[in-house]
């Protein structure tokens, strides 16, 4: 089987080898995409989307589906990560330190849960507490980190940004959270059903964009057919449309980078990690 | 005011030049985060400082906020970059890892 799978490969890598010999040279002239495609985006981008960011027009615009099916590629990924790694299984040991003593206890009874409180704390086998400078820094550092997500995501059409970035930036500042203090606290405090939901209104928010502009008379993802429903100047609403657009984007992203790294580090227990 | 900016921008490389001869030449794990952390944060510190200036040289109100702007990496740098160097010797030191020690002079 896996002499057959090996096989697999290598005939499917030589096709793709094969393949790229059709292609045109790096940086021809003479190629298609530079005769024709680059030339019509350049010239024509600025006066049909008003999007002063050339790669945001065409990347969220011109070649709308590419990047709807990226965020759903995306959300595939997270979804995956939970399938695989997640582990409802309830965990065969506990330990627990009692406060007044510093006697630390090891429940290997999984039926036995103490309460966890004034007089037992809860503490991880693998993790070791962060100390008090880092948690106090990271604290401080998180909420610029997140107005920065906002900011690369809002700006996104008229400078280097968008959905993808914004969205790793803030699911970082999330991930900074559960390394500076620990995992429980982050998935107390945003609960994981939360981010689940949050990836999949994401690629909602983008689909659905995309498909209300159908009843408004225009095509799959013709923005500018949205213009009834909202407000300003009429020749904007591609660029409005595209903003919206991003924030869907960067709604999945985030999610599901939370996802994949709180799966990864507790090896789907989401109890203890690193 | 041209030549300040430019002897800050100078000793911000003098600086950082130091830090990286400083990673390469040390002994030891702890000894190299020395130059590594502490002229990193002064090299930058001298950088901008010569870049706000510069930027501020035809005042006005809106070269004012650019500069303050650009200060505000240095206060981010400042909080960070000290944190990182200690978690990583934090992280060393809870690994169990010793520090350099001359073994011809001890021995």
């Amino acid at each position: 089987m896996k002499f057959l799978g090996f096989i697999v490969v290598c005939l499917t890598g030589a096709l793709l080898l094969y393949g790229t010999g059709d292609f045109s040279n790096w940086g021809d002239p003479n190629s298609p995409a530079s005769l024709h495609l680059s030339n019509e985006y350049i010239e024509r981008a600025l006066e049909e989307t008003q999007v002063p960011n050339l790669v945001t027009a065409v990347l969220a615009d011109y070649r709308g589906f590419d990047t709807m099916f990226e965020t759903a590629v995306i959300f595939c990924a997270g979804l995956a990560c939970f399938l695989l790694l997640r582990d409802f299984r309830e965990k065969k040991q506990r330990f627990y330190r009692h406060i007044p003593t510093g006697v630390i206890l090891h429940v290997k009874n999984s039926k036995k849960v103490l309460p966890v409180g004034r007089e037992f704390e809860h503490i991880d086998k693998d993790w070791v507490p962060s100390d008090l400078i880092i948690k106090t820094v990271c604290r401080i550092l998180v909420p610029f980190i997140q107005i920065y997500a906002m900011y690369v995501v809002a700006h996104g059409d008229f400078s280097p940004g968008g959905g993808f970035q914004g969205g790793v930036i803030f699911g970082s500042s999330l991930i900074l959270i559960a390394i500076s203090y620990d995992l429980k606290i982050l998935v107390r405090r945003i609960k994981e059903k939360v981010f689940g939901i949050f990836a999949a209104v994401g690629v909602l928010i983008y689909v659905g964009i995309a498909a209300l502009c159908m009843p408004m008379g225009g095509n799959f993802l013709d923005y500018s057919k949205l213009a009834p429903l909202l407000p300003g100047d009429p020749h904007h609403v591609r660029a409005l449309g595209m903003l919206g657009v991003e924030i869907g984007v960067g709604i999945a992203v985030t999610a599901v980078m939370v996802i994949i790294y709180i799966n990864i580090v507790s090896e789907g227990r989401l109890e203890e990690g690193l | 005011m041209n030549l300040l900016v430019v002897l800050f921008l100078l000793v911000g490389v003098f600086f950082f030049l130091g830090g990286a001869i400083g990673i390469i030449r040390m002994p030891g794990f702890y000894t190299r985060l020395h130059p590594a952390g502490i002229l990193d944060t002064m090299g930058i510190l001298l950088m901008v400082t010569g870049i706000a200036l510069y930027n501020l040289i035809p005042f006005s109100f809106d070269s004012l906020l650019l500069s303050i702007k650009i200060f505000l990496i240095v206060f981010f740098v400042f909080l960070s970059s000290p944190t990182a160097t200690h978690s990583i010797v934090d992280a060393g030191m809870r690994a169990g890892l010793r520090h350099w020690t001359n073994k011809k002079r001890r021995g």
